[in-house]
């Protein structure tokens, strides 16, 4: 074999890779520069790719013209986020650990059951939120934490019951018959035994839950409508939009919202494939 | 055995949350398609039967919005799992391999109002890298948010950069799953790098490229929030999504609730459909298999 071929395919396979991994990482790249950007680099021709001298106003506020979205502008819809993601994470934990419990141990309800809950997470938001908003809407719960946990729920639920339905069932039966023999009731094999086991499980599902919170945008435009419960990607959606927008204190609020979420969805990556692909794939 | 009766206390909780939070909501949304309902005039207006319906195929922003996902679904998923499959296939085993699979991963991981923002400013016309990138062909400026030509294509490529890593993940994972003998038997029956490809490490992950396509295509039909972002569905109406339709019809211009429903209704029976399939192709029964 010519080892010169295999040379040049092996460059072009770099080049190739290098080509898109810069494709991927850039757009980041910029926002994080434009972040810590000085304001006269904001808007200049050619763009300014080296963040030099680094300021931090953009964070604290401190460029007096432009104070559209300084941190402190932040701050509400930051605690709205929090506070929605931990109660939505924490609900979908309570609800799908019952369930896939149930359906891993006893097969309750079937493939029906199953595929019933499964395709509750696809459901397009859309199609949600028209009906959600004119319930809510009667019940007076529109613009509240409330109204974005029940939401939210819907798809975190599933997507929980996926990935631990696969979980329960690689737990040895033989740890419930024990505790039936020791005179457990189910409930409390399960609170006993097979909670404390399925730490790890139950955690990634807090941890996608909480990510898909922080970071959905369609739902939380229609059912808020102001800081005392909209939540951060609306808020950038709304400044974005607008008209001349100032991008430095808009790239720091970005890198605010995109930090936990990136940081939550990598340490859960092995559960979110295997979820995805129902205990297929062992990522 | 003693959980006959407790086990359907185990999914009660669940089965009462979706009937609340889905079912009711859902059928509500069947009875009000029916209608001509306007929640800023106060309650139900004027039963119109299938009107609404026969809107969605003679409206022409519907029409156009309906041809709009179809082609940003279509060549969505298309460019995504070829070039996921590429990228999947060139980075296994090679030098620097886990620094480059973690680039990789990034913008998936990014929420969707971020990733709208930070290409809201590349595709700027006046100061976007973008078109500061393209000035080195000799490109003049471009209006990415502002041109029926190149707003798709705007929209087309912030998708391809954000849901790529997905696509990537799945057959990588797929790709490092192959047990390793197999490939070394075909190596030792003297199998090239390409055969090895194409007879193996592809039928192997071909399920994955199934539910790959499959998930792809139903995100793809639910798109909005980069619409949102990016074009806002303009020029005029050029990028209404099918879901971005909805919103507007919805809550912005029109504010016809009844409208809103009938397309609904209309996404969500596509939506089920796909999901039943892709339901098949997950092999759900493998979950109950262990009895």
């Amino acid at each position: 074999m010519a080892g010169k071929t295999s040379n040049v395919l092996q460059g072009i396979r770099y080049v190739i890779l290098l080509f898109f991994s810069i494709f991927f990482l850039f757009p980041v790249y910029w926002m994080v520069i434009t972040a810590f950007k000085t304001s006269d680099k904001w808007f200049t021709w050619p763009p300014s790719f080296i963040p030099w001298p680094i300021t931090l106003d953009s964070f604290i506020g401190a460029g007096e013209v432009y104070r559209t979205a300084s941190l402190r502008e932040v701050v509400p819809y930051l605690v709205n986020s929090l506070a929605v993601s931990l109660i939505t994470s924490a609900l979908t934990v309570a609800l799908a650990t019952l369930t896939a419990y149930s359906i891993s141990r006893f097969r309750t309800g079937g493939m029906r059951l199953l595929s019933w809950i499964l395709s509750m997470r696809m459901l397009p938001p859309i199609a949600v939120g028209v009906p959600i908003y004119v319930v809510f809407h009667s019940l007076g719960i529109l613009n509240t934490w409330m109204a974005l946990v029940l939401v939210y729920t819907v798809f975190t639920s599933s997507f929980g019951v996926w990935v631990l339905v696969s979980f329960f069932n690689d737990i040895p039966r033989e740890l419930d018959e024990a505790a039936y023999i020791d005179g457990c009731d189910p409930f409390q094999a399960f609170v006993r035994i097979i909670l404390p086991i399925s730490l790890p499980g139950i955690i990634a599902i807090f941890v996608i839950s909480f990510a898909f919170s922080w970071g959905e945008f369609l739902l939380a435009l229609l059912l808020t409508y102001d800081k005392y419960a909209q939540t951060l990607p609306v808020f950038i959606g709304r400044y974005i939009t607008g008209f001349q927008i100032a991008w430095g204190p808009i790239a720091a609020s970005g890198l605010v919202a995109m930090l936990p979420a990136t940081i939550l969805t990598f340490l859960a990556l092995r559960y979110l494939i295997s979820g995805l692909t129902l205990g297929a794939v062992r990522g | 055995m003693s959980g006959l009766k407790a086990k359907y206390y185990f999914i009660l909780p669940i089965i009462f949350f979706y009937l609340f939070v889905t079912i009711y909501p859902f059928l509500y949304m069947l009875y009000i398609s029916f209608f001509d309902y306007n929640l800023a005039r106060g309650g139900i207006q004027r039963f119109v039967g299938i009107m609404n319906y026969l809107q969605a195929f003679y409206d022409p922003v519907a029409r156009g919005s309906i041809s709009f996902t179809a082609f940003i679904t279509v060549t969505g998923v298309i460019v995504e799992t070829l070039l996921a499959l590429i990228l999947a296939l060139l980075v296994v085993g090679i030098k620097g391999e886990s620094l480059l699979r973690l680039s990789f991963l990034i913008p998936m991981t990014i929420p969707m109002a971020v990733s709208g923002m930070i290409w809201r400013m590349l595709y700027n016309t006046t100061y976007g890298p973008v078109n500061y990138f393209l000035s080195f062909f000799g490109i003049k400026r471009i209006s990415w948010m502002g041109d029926p030509i190149y707003a798709p294509i705007a929209i087309l490529i912030m998708d391809i950069w954000q849901w790529t890593p997905f696509l990537f993940l799945l057959f990588y994972a797929g790709l490092k799953n192959i047990p390793q003998v197999y490939l070394e038997a075909a190596m030792i029956d003297g199998a090239s790098g390409w055969q090895l490809t194409k007879s193996i490490r592809i039928p192997m992950i071909k399920d994955l490229l199934m539910i790959g396509v499959l998930l792809r295509s139903i995100d793809l039909l639910k798109l909005f929030d980069s619409i949102y972002m990016i074009t806002g569905g303009g020029p005029g109406t050029t990028t209404y999504t099918f879901s971005y339709l909805i919103y507007q019809v919805g809550f912005i211009t029109g504010i016809n609730l009844g409208y809103a429903s009938a397309l609904s209704v209309i996404l969500l029976l596509v939506i089920i459909l796909l999901t039943t399939l892709l339901i098949r192709a997950l092999k759900v029964e493998r979950l109950l298999g262990g009895g």
